[in-house]
């Protein structure tokens, strides 16, 4: 059961904002983001029900620190932030089972994004499969704008860690995409 | 900057442009088509990254109570079964529905009354490059016929459960008893020293039987074509 508080994007599923309430345009700030945040926290929990948890659970912990944004316009980096925190530690709390793809499938209608054969499934399949060491800083750079200093910093990485990351995730694509893949350049890791 | 060093660069983050970077792309070819292609692989992550991965994890559901799964077991065992027996009745290839085919072409061959002679026996087995053992009075009807290409003995053989029709296919192999059902009439193709022999009935003859005892009584000779 999750805990909502009255006028947080929470209770505002529900339909409870308050319509006066002086928080209301951080309250509509907030909620302008959700279909960015759950996105990012689908691509990183590969699971829309549990995508909903963590962005509910992150929304609800940025509304109770609203006071630290000090700058709207940052809102969006120091809301991905919030959100990729809660699902590290969702993860590290629940110990999650991983998902097996071959057991999952892509519920969306039919598009070019979907469809099996279509342009991009096979790569937004090839993302879905390439390991959180690679898929997060990947979703962090692409989705969430962040450069490598800010990844490193928010993974605890060197920046050089980083990039080697972010090198052998898409060189992982290449292949995927019918290019050869580079060799490998970065420096030794022990990772997948 | 070598172009190691801009290949990771790259790889890591293709829209990368620092001085070092654009220093180093603007005299070697190689990785500037590398960041071309980097490029045009971003553009696709970024639009498959566009939509969530709405994905759905199969959810544990309701445990089926053990009823329905012995019933479900034996519905599969059940049909199984079914698909088995149909499979095994069937005409198994093409030879076993022409072999059908011939026999019905020839009705009457189920309705002679009189048994064969030994000419007539002998000009039967002519040119099919076989002998038989069988004592005519077993046999009631004998013809020497046209069968994919070649002339082959078409027998009916007095059995005690009624007639059986017996085919000597010379040139016919076949690697497993193969058993057949259609039109009416049961059947099974044998594989024998050289070639085959089909044995069929109407009615409930044992057709191994008689296909064994077939395989016994024929003798192949060596200087048939």
């Amino acid at each position: 059961m999750r805990n909502s508080e009255p006028g947080s994007p929470v209770s505002s599923i529900s339909g409870r904002l308050p319509a006066a309430d002086a928080d209301a345009p951080i309250t509509r700030l907030f909620e302008s983001m959700r279909p960015d945040l759950l996105r990012f926290a689908q691509w990183l929990a590969r699971d829309r029900a549990i995508a909903e948890d963590i962005v509910q659970e992150a929304l609800l912990r940025a509304w109770r620190s609203r006071d630290a944004l000090k700058d709207p316009s940052a809102a969006r980096p120091w809301l991905l932030t919030i959100v990729r925190r809660e699902h590290a530690r969702l993860y590290e709390r629940k110990r999650l089972e991983l998902v097996s793809l071959d057991e999952v499938v892509e519920t969306q209608a039919s598009s070019a994004f979907s469809e099996p054969g279509g342009e991009l499934f096979a790569l937004r399949h090839a993302i879905m499969r390439l390991p959180i060491e690679y898929r997060e800083p990947l979703v962090l750079q692409v989705l969430g704008g962040f450069s490598t200093e800010e990844i490193a910093r928010e993974l605890a990485l060197s920046a050089t860690a980083v990039l080697t990351r972010l090198f052998r995730a898409r060189n992982k694509l290449r292949v995927i995409c019918g290019l050869t893949a580079a060799p490998d350049l970065a420096p030794r890791e022990n990772l997948p | 900057m070598t172009c190691d060093e801009a290949r990771l660069l790259i790889g890591a983050d293709p829209g990368a442009a620092t001085p070092a970077l654009e220093e180093h792309l603007a005299t070697c070819a190689a990785c500037a088509r590398f960041r071309d292609e980097m490029r045009c692989l971003d553009a696709d992550i970024r639009r498959a990254l566009e939509r969530p991965p709405d994905i759905a994890r199969p959810r544990p559901g309701r445990q089926p109570l053990p009823w329905r799964q012995w019933a479900l077991a034996a519905s599969v065992v059940l049909a199984t079964l079914a698909v088995l027996a149909v499979w095994l009745l069937r005409p198994s290839d093409t030879l076993a529905r022409e072999v059908v085919a011939h026999v019905q072409g020839e009705p009457d061959s189920w309705l002679a009354t009189q048994h064969v002679s030994a000419q007539g026996i002998t000009q039967a087995l002519h040119g099919a490059g076989v002998a038989l053992e069988v004592t005519s009075d077993k046999i009631m009807y004998a013809q020497s016929c046209w069968f994919r290409g070649h002339y082959v003995p078409h027998l009916v053989i007095e059995t005690a459960r009624g007639p059986a029709t017996v085919l000597i296919l010379r040139h016919e192999q076949v690697r497993a008893r193969r058993a057949f059902h259609e039109a009416g009439m049961t059947g099974v193709i044998v594989p024998a020293e050289h070639g085959s022999i089909a044995v069929l009935t109407r009615g409930a003859g044992d057709l191994d039987d008689i296909a064994g005892q077939m395989q016994h009584d024929v003798h192949w000779l060596a200087d048939a074509h």
